[in-house]
């Protein structure tokens, strides 16, 4: 088999167990895995907004959880406090999340390395203690439930809710692949191979002729609406919004994450997320101290992997693999480095 | 001044200073359309900061800048670009982690428009055509797969050349496009340089005086911020001034 079809099996692969996750993860191990499962993969999207920039456009943010939180209060203060419907909420969430990154943006991307890093996370402050000290609207400290508006209803009582954990789990992963798939679109596209330019080295991307501002507002665009949506999301699956998701550590360990997983790969941020929430869940209850083997497992991978588990997974698919026939043409969506 | 057409490049007054030091004292100097011009000069003459200037990295303290008669002093980068003018750096600068056709196929793209989300790299018809022509007119298809990164320091400075064509431009700036190359290496990038010379517009610094005297038909001498003689190769040999201030008249 060529790189690319392995490639493509393990995708399929992937996929098919994710569509018949419900059912086999309840015959080999708990059923609240299913749960677990579905929390990873809304996670893996807040690493995949960090890698979106980092992996592709070279701009290393500590901020993506503001944008998170932004799609979280976007739902819940829709649903709780302005008694919207289950798709409106979900459209506050995302407009809410896509505008303030279009906002943070616009002066965030005119820096590049620590100094974009620092704003990034100067906007996520300014914003989790504003949400901190918002009673009223955002429950503070306590946060915001709400109880579950139906997705869809018809006759007299026929409805589909999140409430059905099957709904539930189905809606989560069709967002959760859709956000995918645009990333992988936009990553083969002219926008995708412009981003990289400006990653590999802006004054060139700029000598070519390209908007180099322009290019990274975009991409931080993209990256605040995936982030979003990962925030809704994960709002309906708690029925719960909090000022504590919006704080930058959640935004360090997105970018934790991505680096595991290899950024620069579409899918590594999904391996990094599994990974290291599967290490929580499974060592946090045994040892309090757990966050010291992360913190091994990050050094490692940073020292021996700089790639990550995507740029390992590449170069050992690239030594089983036969080479491809056209070779000449050969371009897959993945980057190399 | 009285000549019908317009010099495809015009600097008027240019001065740039930094802090208190001036390294562009009051540049007036034309480009000439039809014609490969070199510009020459001790190093800190100024040449880079020109080319800095002229490509709008730097923005100029005072003076103007008139690209095919169109006012460019104040515009940006890609905007240059965009109006046909590109360029190569002294210190060689492509996509490292790219191929070599990502790399040539990027900058065709760049005038078609990257801002199209939706469209498939592949379907680029236009950029996939004027790359893989690239490929073949430079001699680098065998390294088309290859990335950037991997390449000969010969071959990194062809593409860098390959990169600026593909942007299309009418006047190429090449700054110091032989410097650190071997013998084999400078006749192949010469050779090509005077070929492309016979379709577009190429203004070169250079330091190897006797490239420059081959190659030139139009030689400006910088030193100090300023221009110190525009002429033939004949005229700038014969000068005297040119003779002891850079080429070396009574010391080597």
């Amino acid at each position: 088999m060529t790189a690319q079809q392995i490639n493509k099996w393990g995708l399929v692969l992937f996929a098919l167990f994710t569509l018949a996750a419900p059912l086999i993860l309840p015959l080999f191990i708990d059923a609240f895995w299913v749960d677990i499962y579905s929390e990873m993969l809304i996670w893996s999207l807040l690493a995949a907004s960090v890698n979106l920039l980092f992996g592709y456009v070279g701009l290393l943010s500590f901020g993506q959880a503001l944008f998170f939180g932004m799609g979280m209060y976007g739902v819940a203060i829709g649903v709780a406090k302005l008694g919207l419907g289950f798709w409106p909420a979900l459209g506050l969430g995302i407009v809410l999340s896509t505008a303030m990154s279009a906002f943070a943006g616009a002066l965030a991307v005119r820096l590049t390395w620590h100094y974009f890093a620092i704003i990034t996370v100067v906007f996520s402050l300014i914003f989790y203690f504003t949400a901190l000290s918002w009673k009223p609207l955002t429950g503070g400290d306590d946060g915001l439930s709400f109880s579950m508006p139906p997705m869809l209803t018809w006759g007299e009582d026929g409805e589909l809710s999140l409430t059905d954990p099957t709904v539930q789990y189905y809606f989560i992963i069709t967002m959760v692949g859709l956000c995918y798939v645009l990333m992988g679109v936009i990553l083969k596209s002219p926008l995708g191979w412009a981003f990289r330019t400006v990653r590999e080295n802006a004054m060139r991307a700029s000598l070519i002729g390209l908007n180099v501002y322009l290019i990274r507002l975009t991409a931080f665009i993209v990256a605040g609406f995936i982030a979003g949506m990962a925030g809704a999301l994960f709002a309906f699956f708690g029925r719960y919004a909090s000022a504590s998701y919006m704080f930058y550590h959640v935004s360090g360990e997105a970018v934790v994450w991505a680096i595991i997983g290899g950024a620069g790969t579409l899918l590594g941020p999904v391996v990094g997320t599994s990974l290291l929430i599967m290490l929580r869940e499974e060592l946090s209850t045994l040892w309090e101290h757990y966050l010291l083997l992360v913190g091994v497992i990050v050094i490692l991978v940073v020292v021996f992997a700089p790639k990550g588990i995507g740029g390992l997974w590449h170069g050992l698919v690239n030594k089983v693999a036969k080479p491809a026939p056209d070779a000449v043409d050969a371009k897959d969506g993945e980057d190399r480095s | 001044m009285s000549d019908a057409t317009t010099p495809i490049l015009q600097i008027d007054g240019v001065e740039k200073h930094f802090g208190g030091l001036a390294a562009l004292g009051g540049v007036n100097a034309q480009v000439d359309s039809g014609k490969l011009t070199a510009i020459i000069g001790p190093n800190g003459a100024g040449k880079t900061t020109l080319f800095n200037v002229v490509t709008g990295i730097l923005p100029p303290s005072t003076g103007s800048i008139r690209f095919m008669g169109k006012d460019i002093t104040k515009s940006s980068v890609h905007e240059i670009s965009r109006l046909g003018l590109a360029r190569t750096l002294q210190i060689k600068s492509v996509f490292h982690g790219m191929t070599v056709r990502e790399n040539l196929w990027i900058a065709a793209q760049s005038r078609e428009g990257v801002f199209k989300p939706f469209k498939s790299a592949k379907s680029c018809r236009a950029a996939n055509d004027r790359a893989d022509g690239l490929l073949e007119e430079l001699e680098l298809t065998h390294l088309a797969n290859q990335e950037a990164a991997n390449l000969s320091y010969g071959d990194v400075a062809l593409l860098e050349i390959g990169i600026a064509l593909a942007t299309e431009p009418k006047l190429l700036l090449l700054d110091e496009p032989i410097c650190g190359m071997g013998p084999a290496e400078t006749e192949r990038t010469v050779a090509k340089i005077k070929e492309l010379a016979q379709r577009i517009d190429i203004v070169i610094i250079e330091h190897d005086i006797e490239v420059v005297f081959d190659i030139s038909d139009d030689i400006i001498v910088m030193a100090l911020g300023t221009v110190l003689a525009r002429g033939t190769p004949e005229e700038i040999s014969r000068n005297a001034e040119v003779r002891s201030a850079y080429l070396g008249d009574d010391d080597a």
